[in-house]
């Protein structure tokens, strides 16, 4: 009998790894199928140069460029404000809090990860509301507000990776520091996080693909369908995962469409580049903290 | 001569628990002091509570006094705060049971704790690793991959690199709980030698569950039951392997 649900069981769960290869699989198959033929310079830069749309020259009006950059800021951004927030709270919950303190902030991080995108959204807006009727009237949303509301998030998942991983280090791993006479912040700066890096770049990593596809929360803060390449950070914003949106919503003709496609396979690619990044610094971090003692 | 630390009335409790109770033992430096004791006897919580490392556990109270008689630099019980946390640990430095290297290259092992806790830098630095490595018989075999993975050695070597970096830290009490438990026998017999060779220099408190090892090694061995200390033995009740067999088993 043991024998028969054994059997089952990996079975099972053979059939979940390769059901889930397949799945991504057929996704980038039809993604690339169906937009392919549409990646083109045109896709990127319209009618404009692309010599003078990267150094800025001129405007890009018909092409993706605009989205590309916007997104990009609006990731660096949202990370920038996210990732020390996070990683500190994942720090506190998990040296620093009672246990007490910790089921009670823990079930507010939890609260925060089951609010629904288009919740922070409406927050983002609200405010700008709030903000015209009392200190600035002429308050707009745009690309620093979204970034604000992308990070409230993302920040659910930086703090929780962070916190399982500093959590998750052995008790006797945890003792070398103090036993040599660290304090509790030499122990956490010098040995708790280097160890925890691994775990702490999985939540940027997670956070940094969430914070470049979420549509809900940009659609009430600044993104529009066409604008440029924004003149500052209180611009309004082009954005990929709005692009793809508005064409798929909006498409015209069959060509439209399969653009959707493409820039949905150039979003991709995208997030893949920034994981790429992501990924390398944490290495080189991992570097200097295995080997490089300082000078 | 002075013992180096005496221990009078020390009570430790856990969880409002009493895992120690009416301990009184005092170290002399140029001596191994073994203890055994059944698990869960307190025989790890006494070693923590020399160099107030208990209190990194939760719901820990300890009461009673635990006093240092260092060279001529403190005097006095540390529970009063004569002594700042970060002085008292490197002064009384600690070996865990299961090898506890830092997955940093070799060299990073030694060298973080002593640029963070006492901030050496440069030549000092190097000279001071070099030391600790030659103390414990490990430089020969890493000088020439200092920067490789302290996970790379073995079990012995590991442990060995743990004992150095307590030595570079200059203590002169070792706190050393089951350092050879996970390890084989030839490693076991070198962390031996080299605390025989060590012992002239500094107070070693050390707990075993080897009674071989505890012959070998003890100038004095303390019983400890139920968080109790019911015995002590010195060389003499050692001398003889079936006397001593007969203590320790009525002991236990």
């Amino acid at each position: 009998m043991n024998r028969i649900s054994d059997r089952i069981l990996v079975g099972l769960t053979w059939l979940s790894g390769i059901g889930m290869c397949m799945v991504v699989t057929g996704l980038l198959l039809f993604l690339i199928f169906h937009g392919i033929r549409q990646i083109t310079p045109a896709l990127f830069f319209g009618d404009t140069p692309w010599l003078k749309a990267i150094t800025g020259q001129s405007p890009v009006f018909d092409g993706i460029w605009p989205a590309v950059t916007g997104t990009v800021l609006l990731v660096f951004l949202s990370s920038a404000i996210a990732v020390p927030v996070g990683v500190a709270s994942g720090i506190y919950l998990a040296a620093y809090a009672s246990s007490r303190q910790r089921a009670f902030w823990g079930s507010m991080v939890d609260l925060l990860s089951g609010t629904p995108s288009i919740v922070m959204g409406l927050f983002g807006f609200t405010m700008i509301l709030f903000l015209r009727k009392t200190v600035n009237p002429t308050a707009q949303t745009g690309l620093f507000l979204a970034a604000v509301c992308i990070a409230l998030l993302i920040l659910p998942y930086l703090i929780r990776t962070s916190q399982a991983a500093i959590a998750g280090i052995s008790t006797h791993l945890r003792l070398i520091g103090p036993a040599a006479g660290f304090s509790k912040w030499q122990n956490i700066r010098h040995v708790l996080l280097p160890l925890a890096s691994r775990g702490i770049l999985s939540g940027i990593i997670l956070a940094v693909g969430r914070a470049s596809e979420d549509t809900a929360v940009i659609l009430l803060t600044g993104v529009v369908a066409q604008t440029g390449i924004p003149r500052n950070i209180w611009d309004k914003f082009e954005a990929l995962p709005f692009r793809i949106y508005y064409l798929a919503a909006e498409h015209r003709n069959a060509t439209e469409l399969e653009q959707g496609f493409a820039v949905a396979l150039v979003l991709l690619f995208l997030t893949g580049f920034l994981f790429a990044i992501a990924f390398l610094l944490n290495r080189y971090a991992e570097n200097r903290w295995r080997i490089r003692r300082y000078q | 001569m002075e013992p180096a630390v005496v221990i009078s009335n020390l009570e430790v409790l856990f969880f409002g628990k009493a895992v120690l109770k009416d301990i009184h033992l005092s170290l002399w430096p140029g001596r191994i002091t073994v203890l055994v004791g059944p698990s869960g006897s307190g025989k790890s919580t006494l070693l923590r509570a020399i160099n107030r490392l208990n209190e990194f556990f939760p719901d820990c109270q300890t009461r009673g006094s635990v006093s240092l008689h260092l060279q001529n630099q403190y005097h006095g019980d540390i529970y009063q705060n004569t002594i700042p946390l970060s002085d008292l640990r490197r002064r009384v430095g600690m070996v865990f049971q299961t090898p506890a290297v830092l997955p940093f290259s070799i060299e990073k092992n030694i060298t973080m704790p002593l640029q963070v806790t006492v901030g050496l830098t440069g030549s000092a630095l190097t000279e001071r690793m070099t030391r600790a490595l030659q103390e414990v018989a490990l430089w020969d075999e890493v000088k020439d991959r200092l920067k490789s993975s302290a996970n790379t050695l073995s079990g012995g070597q590991q442990q060995r690199l743990c004992l150095a970096r307590v030595l570079a830290l200059e203590p002169q009490i070792l706190l050393l709980d089951e350092p050879t438990a996970s390890l084989d026998y030839k490693s076991a017999a070198r962390i031996e030698s080299l605390l025989l060779n060590l012992k002239e220099r500094y107070t070693i408190l050390a707990i075993s569950h080897s009674l071989s090892q505890t012959r070998r090694i003890a100038d004095r061995v303390c019983v400890l039951r139920q968080g109790q200390l019911i015995q002590e033995m010195d060389r003499n009740d050692m001398a003889d392997i079936r006397t001593f067999q007969g203590l320790m088993e009525a002991a236990f």
